[in-house]
């Protein structure tokens, strides 16, 4: 091979010389797609609901009880579907148990895993034990061992939502896609505050619902507003420190779902819906939650999708690599 | 030759030599039984952008030879380098597995175990060279293992055996590098401009990767391979991740018991 003439090799401008091989990926992206995006979705709400009910158990009182019912049973609700999500997005899922043949601490998928399958057994637990404490004619018994049972539960429940809630941006941080690495200490705090925003949203959904039974739940609606704006504020600062890497998410039909999914769905259409349920009563108010809190939830699901398939675009994007990489 | 326990064996492979034959690709897919690549358009498509139809590493393709035409005064250049694992110091798809079905083995280089995989697919993007790859047919994650198996009966890999002009070269790490840096120098003392050596800490083994036990000699800049400069190794980002998920869970903790209080 002859000599390589100067004006082709010195320091091409990224921007008007493309650097690689025929435009063929520096990296392989992965192959999760939809079952992982539904994973991350119930698994955060699992996780975020477990948080917020082990908190408002410990804080006590009747009202904050009646918001760790429904949390308990939301949160094993919504944590049912999520092993076999992620044995299905297995290409060998009948392999699925090898995810506990070792502990990889270098692996956020294997601490991961573990961490899921204790937290099956905490969410578990604390559904049977809610179940137990309403079972009829329980409430009159004043039964001691029971509550001291869901109080000893409730920090479990609350440190193993956190980790639930969160650790899925770890998983994505620690790779070599441009998207989901380059910003680390921005896009884990973006997933819990997404996760914490769905799984509040997701309990003033089923007390709207419920009426009257769940009437404590009110008070989460202030929680899911400080959510939204948390998840807001991370996803504009995150997109903000990305530059050039953040591409995928601006343009394009995953552009369109960050702006109005993440962004119209996700943020504004709850707090709209919150700030106009303020002077509402009764029926009005009850639709009012309903709809905010179900656009909260798209939201959620969307900022999972846009995160995912703009990792996929940056992972196919050779430019991108580079720009983190030269 | 008989292969030591403990020792790091690894690749010198030197773009300078290369004459883009495709002899290791060759070899390697016939000891390792690998099939054909499907391309866009099925099996053993043609890319019709270069003398290279196989792209790049793979699932069924351990080694990669990328064919560059380069337009110059007075003519076409050519430049051929054979891609492969890089058997990374502090390897990615090693600290991703969360099945301990990829190893470190006795030679210092990384396998993974076929009977171990399930496909979860995380070694795939947490390679910084894309080398790992699931295969569609059967599930499992695949890529170069140095040829294990050779290395165990005491030959050396298929590729660098098939090579014919000793651009892939085998041999102990340490020896490959002091040959691959005094190559690199002379390369330069002839008056040939753009000679890197790819796999140490200054280019492709940064980034707390440490070194590659699979290195390189290029006549380009990395990235005209497809290299990158200078990847990181994608673990380094678990604890900013994991303290600023938890410093976002201290926040949320004590906005909820502020929301929460005040009722008895």
């Amino acid at each position: 091979m002859s000599r390589v003439s100067d004006s082709e090799t010195t320091a091409p401008d990224s921007d008007t010389i493309p650097r690689g091989y025929y435009g063929v990926p520096v990296i392989h992206r992965p192959h999760w797609k939809w079952l992982v995006i539904a994973y991350f979705f119930f698994g955060g709400i699992a996780g975020a609901t477990a948080a917020i009910g082990g908190i408002a158990r410990l804080m006590g009182g009747r009202r904050n009880a009646s918001i760790a019912r429904v949390a308990a049973y939301l949160s094993l609700a919504t944590l049912i579907p999520c092993p076999p999500l992620l044995i299905l997005d297995l290409r060998r899922p009948g392999r699925f148990l090898n995810m506990l043949r070792v502990v990889n601490p270098t692996s956020p998928m294997s601490i991961g895993s573990w961490g899921l399958a204790v937290f099956g057994a905490i969410t578990t637990a604390s559904a049977l034990l809610q179940a137990l404490a309403d079972m009829p004619g329980r409430e009159r018994d004043g039964d001691d061992t029971l509550a001291r049972a869901q109080r000893a539960l409730a920090p479990l429940s609350a440190g193993g939502g956190f980790f639930i809630a969160g650790y899925t941006g770890v998983i994505l941080s620690a790779t070599a896609v441009p998207l989901w690495s380059k910003r680390p200490a921005l896009l884990a705090p973006l997933f819990l505050a997404s996760a914490m925003a769905s799984g509040s949203a997701s309990i003033t959904l089923a007390a709207a619902i419920i009426g009257d039974g769940a009437r404590g739940a009110e008070r989460v609606h202030d929680l899911e507003a400080m959510a939204s704006v948390a998840e807001a504020v991370l996803l504009f600062a995150w997109i903000a420190s990305l530059g050039s890497t953040a591409k995928p998410l601006l343009e394009g039909r995953d552009g369109t779902v960050v702006r109005h999914g993440v962004v119209g769905a996700g943020t504004l259409a709850p707090l709209v819906a919150a700030a106009m349920s303020r002077s509402r009563r009764g029926r009005a108010r009850r639709a009012l939650t309903i709809v905010g809190s179900a656009a909260a939830l798209v939201g959620g699901f969307a900022l999972r999708y846009v995160v995912i398939a703009g990792g996929h675009a940056s992972a196919d994007d050779p430019q991108a690599t580079f720009d983190i990489t030269g | 030759m008989a292969m030591e326990a403990t020792t790091a064996y690894g690749f010198l492979t030197d773009a300078t030599l290369c004459i883009g034959c495709k002899a290791c690709e060759v070899a390697c897919k016939q000891w390792n039984q690998l099939p054909a690549d499907d391309g866009p358009d099925g099996p053993c498509a043609l890319t019709g952008f270069s003398y290279d139809n196989t792209v790049d590493l793979g699932a069924t393709t351990w080694r990669h030879v990328a064919f560059i035409e380069r337009r110059e005064p007075g003519g076409i250049a050519w430049l051929m380098l054979s891609d492969v694992c890089k058997h990374c110091v502090h390897a990615g798809c090693l600290d991703a597995c969360p099945t301990g079905a990829i190893v470190r083995t006795e030679f210092d280089t990384v396998v993974i175990q076929d009977d171990i995989c399930n496909g979860c697919g995380y070694c795939v993007p947490a390679c910084p060279f894309g080398v790992p790859q699931i295969d569609h047919a059967d599930g499992g994650s695949h890529k170069c293992t140095l040829c294990y198996d050779r290395l165990l009966g005491g030959l050396m890999p298929a590729c660098a055996k098939a090579c014919p002009t000793e651009s892939i070269r085998f041999g102990v790490v340490d020896e490959l590098r002091e040959a691959g840096r005094e190559r690199v120098a002379a390369l330069r003392a002839e008056g040939r401009s753009d000679i890197h050596f790819y796999g140490g800490e200054e280019l492709g083994g940064t980034g707390g990767i440490a070194g590659l036990n699979a290195m390189f000699i290029l006549n380009a800049p990395p990235d005209a391979f497809n290299l990158p400069a200078r990847p990181r190794l994608p673990r380094a980002n678990i604890r900013p991740a994991a303290l600023a998920a938890l410093a976002a869970s201290a926040g949320f903790l004590i906005a909820a018991a502020m929301t929460f209080r005040g009722e008895s």
